[in-house]
């Protein structure tokens, strides 16, 4: 027997070493390419877009780091980077909160599970652009519905969208609405996977309930909220449509954000160069978030 | 019964045009498609039913897109900065992305179609285009679009309220604020003004308030001009207009929300474009109670200098299409078409539409119509393309037009200290 297990676990990593064969090779070519053609191929012309200055009917003139340099001195820039942080870390916050207090609340539901589920799905089943045309809609400071409820209670009317000092916290909304189910979801499957006895041996022992969130769910459940924290950096670093629909980045420029910065200097002032140069950055930006938050996954686990 | 009256003008020309038809083969592209980008526009909307017409006469298909201005922009730009032949045919506003689009190569030059007697109608007459339209569709000689409408921002308001608050109707652009101060006197629950205030949207409005009061956006050397005393004037007035009368929201507002409010019967004045008159119109009791003008003239300057543009329809150089769209531009140009477009409100840029009998029997059936035609043959004959200072980078430097607009709205800046800082960004574009 002791030789038996001896050999299974020499033999284990030997089969794990072994040479890929022709044949396997030729199976994941086609993914290989694939992820080639549509990732590094693109983020590399990306790259050596923003060394270049490029705009429409003039010559490509290769610049160095120029429009790096310009970045750095840009005020928009840094306007950009701020309210992408800002963005970031309000609508993370509330829709970690938020999403986790709702997943716990869906766990302990036992009527009509299934229905419930099913509505709190439909928001983040909504295309942005939908959202965004809701938004301008509802809240329209004079023609929006939000308003009239607000005047029909008695309540202090709001710009929303339209004042600069309220915009972002009005998008952070907006995408809290629609993202905390997904958190939500994330949370009650984590939640769901836990081991009962735990919190089962904590009752018997006294632990109150607080103290249970606190000391137990809370850590348990950490890994999925660094799970459900990096799928929502991603989307919320590079946010677009909604603001692009409702504000275009205004009033003045105070929902700029760095993904709207690079999209008005592409797209509609045609600097294509310096909007490379700007993705590069953003896309570094996501790319160290996803980092810091895999190495906090590993902090986190049990 | 009005469109009896065009539909039986329109087969009137039919009937008339198979002795020049016969001349030409329109079925010479048969079997081929044609694929259109186009902005979200009264015109478009129309060519969407009526390009089944195009197909039946010469067999070509017609595929469109079309996307909100914003949108469309971007995939024209996507598309032909890539050299893309999937799109043949794109509306093109000259006035504003002319140059670029030219020094990119992007326009076919339509000129050696247009004198080419095999590929274009005998009919076709490229003079019957107002002279104003045709010079700001060429560029250095390139012929890049086709005139599909003209348009211009007007002075709506509704005399009912003027009426009933005993104001007259303004005849000089100062008398805006004050009847504005006036109606919000009268009644405080009427809503009193609406106008761009989305950044890049704005200096189409703004234009006539900076010009009438005898300003502009260049100095006589070329400089950026927003820091002129008349210009910062222009700036202060239709800024305080949308700070102090204007609806809340109104820096994200364009001309969706504008015409909304006006329509709503929620606001007694606008500035706002010449092409919304029809959905304005659309809306119960607008047509009786509207007025509609050019902007009144500065009283001290007498200076009447509205905004005028056209969309035209160009031919995309990457195009595998050429022929096929060349007939698809006549067609969509041609007097017939432009008839027929009347109806949803494009105001026609052929001379033989504005001053043929279909056209001066729709507007002289309501007084509102007549007024709005006169309206747009005043701002053909007075108007500028101009609404910005002089660059090639027009789309940035109107954002930044707009954006010294906005930090008057907001309260963070005088309306000279927003001009002159403008103007510093302007002067960095040229």
């Amino acid at each position: 027997m002791s030789a038996t297990a001896v050999a299974g676990t020499v033999a284990r990593p030997a089969r794990l070493r072994r040479r890929p064969t022709a044949s396997f090779r030729w199976m994941v070519a086609p993914a290989l390419l694939f992820a080639a053609g549509m990732i590094v191929l693109p983020f590399g012309w990306a790259i050596w877009l923003s060394l270049q200055e490029t705009m429409i009917g003039g010559e490509a003139r290769f610049i160095g780091l120029d429009n790096y340099r310009r970045l750095i001195a840009d005020d928009e820039f840094w306007n950009g980077f701020r309210l992408t942080i800002v963005l970031w870390l309000l609508s993370l916050a509330l829709q970690l909160v938020l999403g986790t207090w709702l997943g716990l609340l869906l766990a302990r539901l036992d009527a009509a599970r299934g229905l419930i589920r099913t509505v709190l799905i439909s928001p983040f089943m909504l295309p942005p652009v939908v959202i965004g045309m809701m938004a301008i809609v509802i809240l329209d400071p004079g023609l929006g519905v939000a308003n009239w409820l607000l005047k029909e209670a008695g309540l202090p009317q709001l710009l929303f969208l339209a004042d600069p000092d309220t915009v972002i916290l009005t998008v952070a909304l907006l995408d809290t609405w629609q993202w905390t189910p997904f958190v939500a979801l994330i949370v009650l499957g984590g939640y769901l996977s836990l081991p009962r006895d735990v919190f089962e041996a904590a009752e018997i022992d006294g632990a109150r309930a607080w103290q249970r969130f606190r000391r137990i769910t809370l850590p348990l459940l950490a890994p999925t909220l660094v799970t459900a924290a990096v799928l929502r950096s991603v989307d919320l670093l590079r946010f677009f449509d909604v603001i692009y629909i409702t504000t275009q980045g205004g009033p003045g420029h105070a929902s700029t954000t760095l993904n709207i910065l690079a999209y008005r200097r592409g797209f509609e002032f045609f600097e294509f160069g310096y909007a490379a140069a700007l993705m590069v950055t953003l896309s570094a930006i996501v790319f160290g978030s996803v980092l810091t938050f895999a190495r906090l996954r590993r902090a986190v686990a049990w | 019964m009005l469109r009896r009256t065009l539909a039986a003008l329109a087969a009137t020309a039919l009937l008339a045009a198979p002795a020049v038809a016969q001349d030409f083969n329109w079925r010479a592209q048969e079997g081929r498609t044609v694929t259109l980008l186009l902005n979200n526009h009264p015109w478009s909307q129309a060519m969407r039913e009526m390009s089944a017409d195009f197909t039946a006469r010469t067999g070509i298909r017609v595929r469109m897109e079309i996307f909100n201005e914003e949108q469309f922009r971007a995939r024209l730009t996507t598309l032909m900065q890539g050299r893309s032949a999937d799109v043949d045919v794109f509306m093109s506003l000259p006035s504003r992305e002319g140059a670029v689009f030219k020094r990119a190569g992007w326009y076919t030059d339509l000129a050696p179609l247009i004198a080419d007697r095999a590929r274009t109608a005998p009919d076709f007459n490229y003079e019957d285009f107002g002279a104003g339209m045709r010079q700001q569709a060429t560029l250095d000689g390139l012929v890049a679009t086709l005139p599909i409408n003209q348009e211009g921002p007007l002075f709506y308001w509704r005399r009912d309220i003027f009426q009933r608050c005993g104001i007259p109707e303004p005849r000089f652009v100062e008398d805006i604020p004050e009847a504005a101060a006036k109606l919000r006197a009268c009644d405080a629950n009427q809503g009193v003004w609406a106008a761009r205030g989305l950044r890049g949207a704005v200096p189409y409005a703004l234009t006539g308030f900076i010009n009438n009061l005898g300003g502009s956006y260049a100095t006589p050397d070329g400089k950026p001009g927003l820091c002129q005393p008349a210009s910062v004037r222009g700036i202060e007035m239709y800024a305080n207009l949308l700070k102090e009368y204007g609806p809340p929201g109104a820096l994200n507002h364009t001309f969706t929300q504008v015409i909304e409010l006006l329509g709503q019967g929620r606001i007694a004045m606008t500035h706002e474009s010449s092409n919304e008159f029809a959905n304005i119109v659309r809306f119960p009791g607008r047509a009786q109670d509207i007025g509609v003008r050019v902007l009144p003239p500065g009283r001290e300057t007498g200076i009447s200098r509205p905004v005028v543009i056209g969309w035209g329809l160009a031919i995309s150089a990457h195009s595998r299409q050429r022929d096929a769209a060349w007939l698809f531009l006549q067609w969509a140009t041609s007097t017939e078409v432009q008839t027929r477009l009347v109806q949803n409100g494009v105001a026609p840029p052929r001379a033989s539409v504005f001053q043929g009998p279909a056209f001066t029997a729709w507007a002289n059936e309501m007084p509102i119509r007549r007024a709005w035609a006169d309206a747009l043959v005043e701002i053909g004959r007075t108007g500028t393309g101009v609404y910005q200072s002089p660059t090639d980078r027009i789309p940035e430097a109107r954002d930044i037009i707009g954006n010294a607009v906005q930090q008057v709205v907001l309260g963070r800046a005088s309306a000279r200290d927003a001009a002159c800082a403008a103007d510093a960004e302007l002067a960095r574009l040229q």
